[in-house]
């Protein structure tokens, strides 16, 4: 049992890195929180002579008209991203899996692989000259078909699918290729043994490609339903405007103004919380319906 | 095997709650050291703190020379028209450091410098950070919000005894042209906590600004009533003026931002009465909050008109100054309102690119045709604020006495260090710009005297400076061309002259709050400031305009009402 240990030890110490990081920068801040309940002063120090509030800060964030707006905004954009960044990766990762040639297989997945490596700051400045209404690349494309110009980035009715769309699109080659990856896990004499039986490339697909890669289907939601309330910062800040707070303005963006730009640290801090319990609650939901309807436990 | 997993987790278990405690405590011991170690390092932060000797005069020199560290904002203007243009001078090293160093021993050190301007969200972000994190520059330029705050938790120097000891006499003179209130909004308990970087009220003073070619071309005349306002609008926007067939040039240029010195509607909202984002006084002697009178409802009514109408730029929400100044210098857009020096920029970018754009100021005019009143915000927004424990609180004093002597007083040098005319806005390296308020009215009256009298040998100073360009661009040279936004400013038609009417005939309505923002305000105001330009913004594109009336509801909700009752009883004390 000992010579055991020490065989592990070293494996065990290799954690030792990651736990490190999630102790400084995940349990560490978590003192932060109390500056919810804070009239807080920065100048005076974390732990200096604050004035606690109790609840006005809640109060004060659940009184203001665009609140529950911003909280909605939240939960449709990135219920869409997560509903379509699951099921449109698999889908590709299916018809890529049908394609005969290696050749071009390959080169698709990594061309639909290249957007997931550019950051939102790069991006963001292409998307918001090739959708201008005024010489950008798309509308003058749909010009051609009549279609009269879309503001895409500056229309509430549009910008939320500008969006999602958009994510969607710089994300689902990463998808794509975690479901290929499972698929290649499928041992092919099922498939064979299929084809004996008479089954059609559909049938075949439905009957064991997806049940193969179900597991693979359910960990990707579950870890997806934990970032529920994000519904991405780094994209919105990127592209949204006074213009489309109204519909694009989520919690992130909703805090980072509060906090960072008024510099009313304690009601922001109050949003981030309110956001944190929201989202626990939701990762701890979901992995208990997915241990239920899937027998699936990640612990 | 089963021995060796279950005993495994325990041994690991008790481990990692060890590893985690020792972490949390390090990790807390260390910020409260850290906390401590601030305030010490930032008392023996200056490396030449003890040697430097303090000369006491106003302008004297610290021998050996001492350093003075701020932050600033670096706006386009900066950027392109200065130091674009002026091939061995960078932000650093320019000529009112050099100035600086050489004339009062000080070297000026950035501790960073962000693009755009102080109202920014860039600058605001990285200041807020700045302000939070305690690692304060000797001096910090501050809006009254973060004077306050800084003011309350005690990490800058009280002021009072050192301006009274080191502000040459010009620098109190000027500093007081406009009576205390500039130095009632720095006073916190009787204590003046920050030199208050005067702007003159006058300056904010509103003008129609219009191209007059185009004017000429469609057969209109000026503006004497709001009606014509909106007829020349509509011209503008539907009879082609640019004369390229096509249906892509706009009545009113106005930006995201909705208010300010240029391309803002102050000017347009005063032709309704409606004096937005200032406290004025009701009939009962009570201040009231100009945002959310129904006047203003009345005139974004108005814009909301001209947008459906297309003589607003659709996309104007998400666009900032520059972004307009874009297509006013493209000929896009015939007429805005501003400030008397929006010729220099935006619209001789305009003049450059078609030089037969011709733009003139005009008085601001009302709805019924009255002489309309011409709202003034309170403007002093920027404090400059000393760093507790600096070793040369002063420092920042001399700044002030030494910018405005080689400015405007016995040893000025105003073609060298203000506005020389390669770079127009020179003056704009040096980290403090105090300047005397009534400046510009007065050389304007001096240059048009000596027009009128015929004899320009009198001038001097900045008079002398700016008929000098008056007459360069007169003469037609091609150094002269650049020159032409001054021509609209002091020339015959320009709008000082404009300037100089609006003070004879005393058109002007004064912001009355002057005081340190209310406590409610600190908390409160930047975010109801943005709710309101949001939902501006938002009406003017076409929302409902009973969302005017939602949002004079929200607004008194989340702390409107609590800032009146506390800006009356601020009211109710000053006037005793």
């Amino acid at each position: 049992m000992r010579s055991k240990l020490r065989k592990e030890l070293p494996l065990h110490l290799m954690l030792l890195p990651g736990l490190i990081m999630i102790i400084l920068f995940s349990y560490v801040p978590m003192a932060g929180v109390m500056i919810a309940f804070q009239k807080f002063i920065p100048a005076k120090g974390l732990f200096g002579d604050q004035k606690w509030v109790g609840f006005d800060n809640f109060d004060y964030v659940m009184s203001l008209p665009n609140f529950t707006q911003v909280l909605w905004n939240t939960l449709f954009i990135s219920s869409l991203k997560l509903i379509l960044g699951l099921i449109v990766p698999l889908v590709f990762a299916i018809l890529l899996n049908e394609l005969a040639s290696n050749v071009i297989k390959r080169t698709v997945q990594t061309a639909i692989y290249l957007p997931y490596f550019l950051s939102w700051v790069v991006l963001g400045g292409i998307l918001i000259d090739i959708l201008s209404p005024s010489g950008g690349i798309v509308n003058e494309f749909l010009g051609l078909f009549g279609v009269s110009k879309i503001f895409f980035l500056g229309d509430n009715d549009w910008f939320p699918f500008t969006l999602i769309a958009s994510d969607v699109w710089k994300n689902f080659g990463y998808g794509t290729i975690v479901y290929l990856a499972a698929i290649t896990g499928i041992d092919p004499g099922l498939y064979e043994a299929a084809t004996i039986d008479g089954a059609n490339r559909w049938h075949k697909t439905w009957h064991i490609t997806i049940p193969g890669i179900r597991m693979v289907i359910v960990l990707l939601s579950v870890l997806s339903l934990g970032q529920l309330l994000n519904a991405g910062f780094d994209q919105v800040f990127n592209l949204y405007s006074p213009q489309v707070y109204e519909s694009g303005d989520i919690l992130d963006t909703f805090v980072y103004r509060i906090g960072l730009l008024d510099a009313q640290y304690g009601v922001a801090t109050a949003v981030g919380f309110f956001k944190s319990i929201i989202s626990l609650t939701l990762i701890s939901s979901s992995y208990f319906l997915a241990y239920r309807f899937a027998k699936y436990r990640i612990f | 095997m089963n021995t060796g997993t279950g005993k495994g987790p325990v041994w690991l278990k008790k481990a990692s709650i060890l590893l985690l405690s020792a972490l949390l405590l390090s990790a807390c011991s260390g910020k409260l050291e850290s906390g401590n170690g601030k305030q010490e390092a930032a008392a023996s932060n200056d490396p030449q703190a003890s040697p430097a000797a303090i000369d006491e005069s106003p302008l004297g020199k610290y021998d050996p020379p001492i350093e003075l560290s701020f932050v600033r904002d670096l706006s386009d203007v900066v950027e392109n028209n200065v130091l674009g243009v002026l091939k061995d001078e960078t932000i650093d090293n320019n000529r009112w450091t050099k100035l600086y160093e050489d004339q009062l021993g000080i070297k000026i050190k950035y501790n960073w410098i962000v693009k755009g301007s102080q109202t920014s969200d860039q600058y605001l972000q990285k200041i807020n950070v700045t302000l939070a994190s305690g690692d304060l520059p000797d001096v910090t330029p501050v809006n009254a919000t973060q004077l306050k705050q800084l003011a309350d938790s005690g990490q800058i120097e009280d002021m009072t005894a050192l301006y009274e000891k080191y502000a040459s006499p010009f620098t109190k003179k000027v500093l007081s042209g406009e009576g205390t209130s500039v130095f009632d909004a720095a006073t916190f308990d009787g204590k003046l906590m920050a030199i208050p970087a005067l702007e003159s009220s006058i300056e904010r003073s509103m003008y129609i600004w219009i191209r007059t070619d185009w004017l000429e071309k469609l057969g209109l005349q000026p503006p004497k009533t709001m009606a014509d306002v909106l007829a020349i609008s509509e011209a503008f926007a539907e009879k082609d003026p640019d004369g390229n067939g096509k249906k892509d040039t706009y009545g009113l240029g106005i930006t995201k931002d909705l208010w300010g010195g240029a391309m803002g509607l102050e000017g347009f909202m005063a032709g309704y009465n409606a004096y937005p984002n200032i406290w004025l006084e009701d009939g009962n002697g009570k201040l009231v909050y100009g945002s959310i009178q129904p006047e203003v409802k009345k005139a974004l009514q108005v814009l909301q008109d001209m947008a459906k109408k297309g003589q607003l730029d659709q996309e104007f929400g998400v666009k900032d100054g520059g972004k307009v100044s874009e297509l006013i210098s493209a000929g896009k857009i015939g007429m805005e309102y501003g400030e008397q020096w929006n010729s220099i920029w935006p619209l001789q970018l305009n003049r450059d690119n078609d030089p037969k754009a011709q733009w003139q100021a005009f008085p601001i005019v009302s709805e019924s045709g009255d002489t309309p009143k011409v709202p003034l915000k309170f403007s002093t927004t920027r404090f400059f604020a000393v760093k507790k424990g600096a070793a040369h609180p002063e420092a920042v004093i001399k700044l002030f006495n030494l910018h405005l002597e080689k400015n405007w007083g016995e040893t000025a040098e105003f073609d060298k260090y203000y506005a020389p005319p390669e770079a127009e806005s020179v003056w704009q390296l040096s980290p403090v710009t105090p300047y005397p308020v009534t400046k510009n009215v007065d050389a304007f009256r001096e240059i048009d005297a000596a027009r009128k009298a015929g004899d320009f040998s009198t001038l001097k100073g900045e008079a002398k400076t700016i008929q000098e360009k008056l007459e360069s661009y007169a003469s037609g040279s091609t150094e002269g061309f650049s020159l032409w936004g001054w021509e609209r400013i002091y020339g015959e038609q320009g709008s000082m002259g404009i300037a100089d009417q609006y003070i004879k005939n005393d058109q002007f309505i004064q912001e009355k709050f002057v005081g340190a923002p209310t406590p409610t305000m600190v908390e409160r105001k930047t975010t109801l400031e943005k709710q309101q330009n949001e939902i501006f913004v938002k009406i003017i594109l076409g929302e409902p305009i009973e969302k005017f009336d939602q949002f004079v509801k929200d607004w008194k909700k989340l702390g409107g009402d609590q800032i009146t009752q506390e800006v009356n009883e601020w009211y109710a004390a000053t006037k005793k």
